[in-house]
């Protein structure tokens, strides 16, 4: 086995202290964010335990999502449309104590890309999504092929229409360009190859159905490799050639580690990946577990994505918002689950901010925080469990919102200002005001939150 | 494990409906109002994508040529339905209104469009497209970024050059020395002012900043900017603009906007909109129709609005898609991937003609047409001749101009 460098194991005290800001860090990436008690007793855990526990056994917690959608479909959550099934991802999302289960959910989700645009029968869709999270951190090699016989996949792609008289490459296509070679590592001629393999593969309403008649049993040539192949033996030689793993840990480090890795450290993770036979949790394990994970080009780098931000801003805050709003939230900012804009998914990072998306995040922010204290079973921002009534020093209350927001990394003069903000009201400063008035206060609180959650900086992760 | 108002929770708050009230500030946007001109003209240039690969070989017909009724046995159109420009080529029938504009000298037909070893992976094609490179270094500029790079004054960045009205920012647009707004609605974009005016004012401050810690903030830092700086104008844009032009489909709403902006004389010269849907491997027909039909309907729009509005002599439209599709048509009554198209300039100042020669239909690459025009050739004349851009600098090579224009 080679030896590591990147992937070398982080030893907390000698590459850093693991303590709550380390914790965050790796808590944001593998999930959806954490309230500081979560982060104290993440601490408390260990870092070797915390990530071992990552990938534990969440069976018990799968039988009582199963139980509740049971329960609620057809009434709650339907296959209407309206946005009720999307919302039921993000209730998942909201809820779970295996977040790293949805967020892997979320990156196949983009990489195998597939909308309900086309694929408007929905309960494909949601049967897709099913797929993808049992084989969340599973094998690549059974995830690929359970994707190339996913029925969603094959409406999406247009498989039903590849046939032996007239193969369709759509899928082909996708298979290696997208989902495991990329672009640059076939031919034409294999793409031509590789669609006569997938000849057949078609579906019986829900479920994969091999159409004989279909099929065309020839010889096939494909990289480099003569046999009268069909689709699992494509999908088994793509999984041989070097450049799948490569491309798989690139995207797997993009989406979890840092967004533009240096190219030995993508190297250093496709090797990774292969020596590891493609296990993902394997791979991420070790990732988790690496100096590089841990190191400065990985910390608060990468661009939060829409659900990241509206996921991570609820589980952070605690905030309670109908699951409804949070899928329309996302959607507004550009992620619309279900629906990504195209068959390469969502590009991700820079891409996702553009001027109309900056203005919806700063919307988004100002809706959290004007959310009342108490609400019912409404939505709800409980401003006293973020800053205590009681406190009414302007600097205590600006060093604790950027600890809990944003790892305690802001500079002294925009704290200041933050400050300087937060005792201001129409007409000017109100410091006595502000320290015996705990209405006022809450007010001025609530208008401080929402300008740290516009902050640029709250928008990294 | 939750109750029906607990999954539910209030009722439709949703952002959908959301207005983007309160974002912008009134009080930054005159800064930098009479930046120094540089070198450049008051002409616009809107380029519309189709997105997904137009056939081409149904929507410019070579309708006398028994080859084609061979290779397209149920998705041809018949001499007596096309929309006739010669007496051997015609467009799609849906798009009479294009006819029009063709009949009127205002729609330049560009056919056989493509480039060498073509790509038939959208994402890779559209990258060709937009950095105007087929180099396997992709520059980090668009073909239009570059122009809002070289004819950059100082000021600029205070000012809007560029637009895109897609909702996300095409890679064209991608430019070094601005940053370029991307939104889908003028109105909700640049809505009222908030609530926390205050709170706007010391966020502005706070967004912006040096000690970049790391190059993505820094790029939220300046989007940031650019949603403070141009929410003003774009709302006095749409609050100065009256017509009575009716636009058909999505692609019309965005022209519109396009015209609101143009109206609005704010200096904008790139505007960008987008089509998508032209990824008819599957019963093509009736799809291609109605694509085509709201391409055409929405083009003639634009034009009659622009002349209404005084504004046609200044505007350029140019239409194009990643590539066209195979000439065979397949088993599921669609196209598969191809290589050449055509392209549409549309405007007042367009020699409205057919341009190029049609592709064989004998001779294919690999079962698709062969180009017999480059695409940059249609860029560098728009750059050259309209844009006032030195094409060869800009495009990295010197590629032959098209008779387009009749300025």
């Amino acid at each position: 086995m080679k030896s590591t460098v990147h992937f070398a194991p982080y030893v907390p005290g000698q590459d850093g202290p693991w303590d709550a800001h380390t914790a965050a860090h790796l808590l944001r990436r593998v999930g959806f964010g954490a309230t500081p008690e979560e982060i104290q007793q993440t601490v408390k855990k260990g870092f070797e335990t915390t990530v071992e526990d990552l990938f534990a056994d969440d069976r018990e917690q799968e039988a009582a999502f199963q139980d509740t959608f049971r329960r609620i479909h057809g009434t709650l959550v339907d296959f209407e449309g309206g946005g009720q099934f999307q919302a039921w991802w993000c209730y998942r999302m909201l809820q779970t104590q295996a977040p790293l289960r949805e967020k892997l959910t979320l990156f196949w989700h983009g990489h195998f890309a597939t909308s309900s645009q086309k694929v408007t029968e929905l309960p494909l869709m949601h049967q897709q999504c099913e797929s993808l999270r049992r084989h969340a951190w599973g094998n690549f090699h059974d995830l690929v092929l359970a994707v190339s016989r996913d029925p969603a996949m094959l409406v999406w792609l247009d498989n039903e229409a590849n046939t032996k008289e007239h193969p369709n490459e759509n899928l082909a296509r996708e298979l290696m360009e997208l989902f495991t070679l990329g672009i640059g590592n076939y031919t034409e001629k294999d793409v031509r190859e590789a669609a006569r393999a997938l000849t057949g593969w078609h579906r019986d309403g829900a479920k994969f159905h091999l159409r004989a008649e279909a099929h065309d049993p020839g010889v096939k040539t494909f990289l480099g490799q003569r046999g009268h192949f069909d689709g699992t033996d494509v999908v088994d030689i793509l999984m041989q050639q070097t450049a799948t793993p490569r491309l798989v840990a690139r995207k797997l480090l993009i989406f979890f580690a840092c967004p533009e890795p240096p190219e030995e450290v993508v190297t250093e993770a496709g090797e990774l990946f292969a020596q590891m036979r493609l296990s993902v949790k394997w791979f991420l394990r070790d990732l988790f577990q690496s100096k590089f994970f841990f190191s400065a080009a990985c910390r608060r780098t990468r661009i939060a994505s829409p659900v990241e931000l509206v996921i991570g801003t609820c589980r952070s805050l605690g905030v309670r918002l109908s699951c409804q709003e949070l899928y329309t939230s996302m959607a507004a900012m550009g992620q619309d689950l279900f629906a990504p804009p195209n068959v390469k998914g969502w590009d991700g990072e820079k891409k996702w901010i553009n001027s109309a998306a900056w203005a919806v995040r700063g919307e988004f922010a100002k809706r959290i925080a004007a959310l009342a204290s108490t609400n019912g079973v409404g939505p709800r921002l409980n401003v006293g469990r973020l800053v205590p009534a009681g406190l009414a020093d302007p600097d205590k209350v600006v060093d604790l919102l950027v600890e809990r927001l944003l790892d305690g990394e802001l500079a002294k003069e925009k704290r200041a200002e933050i400050a300087r903000f937060l005792i201001t009201a129409a007409d000017g400063p109100k410091l006595d005001q502000f320290r015996a008035d705990p209405a006022f206060r809450e007010q001025q609180v609530r208008a401080a939150l929402a300008l740290i959650l516009s902050l640029p900086e709250y928008h990294m992760v | 494990m939750l109750s029906r108002r607990e999954f539910l929770g209030q009722t439709a708050t949703g952002l959908s409906a959301l207005s983007l009230g309160g974002v912008m500030p009134s009080l930054f946007a005159r800064a930098g109002e009479s930046a120094a001109k540089a070198d450049r003209n008051d002409h616009v240039l809107v380029v519309v994508e189709l997105n997904g690969g137009n056939d081409g070989l149904n929507t410019v017909i070579p309708f006398e040529n028994p080859l084609y009724h061979k290779y397209r046995p149920t998705l041809r159109l018949a001499k007596e339905q096309v929309v006739k420009l010669t007496d051997q080529i015609g467009l799609h029938p849906a798009m009479g209104e294009a006819g029009a504009l063709f009949k009127a000298g205002k729609l330049a037909v560009i056919q056989g469009v493509g480039y060498p070893e073509p790509d038939r992976s959208h994402f890779r094609s559209m990258e060709i497209w937009h950095t105007a490179s087929t180099a396997k270094k992709v520059p980090y500029t668009g073909w239009l970024g570059r122009v809002l790079d070289q004819q950059f004054a100082p000021g600029d960045e205070e000012q809007l050059r560029g637009l895109a009205l897609t909702g996300t920012l095409p890679q064209a647009l991608q430019a070094e020395k601005v940053a370029v707004p991307a939104l889908q609605q003028i109105e909700g974009f640049a809505a009222t002012e908030g609530t926390m005016p205050a709170g706007q004012k010391v966020l502005r401050k706070l967004s912006s900043g040096a000690g970049d810690k790391s190059d993505a903030l820094g790029f939220l830092r300046r989007q940031a900017e650019t949603v403070f700086r141009t929410s003003q104008k774009l709302r006095d844009a749409a609050a100065k603009y009256k017509s009575t032009v009716e636009y058909p489909g999505n692609l019309g709403q965005q022209l519109r906007r396009a015209a609101q902006v143009i109206n609005a004389d704010l200096g904008v010269r790139l505007l960008y909109v987008s089509q998508g849907g032209y990824d008819t491997h599957n019963q093509q027909a009736a799809s291609h129709q109605a694509l085509l039909g709201e391409l055409a309907g929405a083009l003639a729009a634009f034009q009659k609005d622009l002349e209404q509005l005084k504004f046609a002599s200044k505007v350029v439209v140019m239409v194009f898609s990643e590539f066209g599709r195979r000439v065979d048509e397949n088993a599921s009554k669609g196209t598969d991937h191809g290589a050449a198209s055509c392209m549409f300039v549309a405007g007042s100042p367009v020699r409205g003609k057919l341009v190029a020669t049609y592709p064989s239909l004998e001779k294919l690459g690999d079962g698709d047409l062969i180009h017999t025009v480059d695409f940059r050739s249609v860029y560098a004349t728009l750059l050259d001749k309209w844009l006032g851009c030195p094409s060869e600098k800009l495009l990295g090579e010197k590629f032959p101009l098209l008779d387009l224009l009749t300025t």
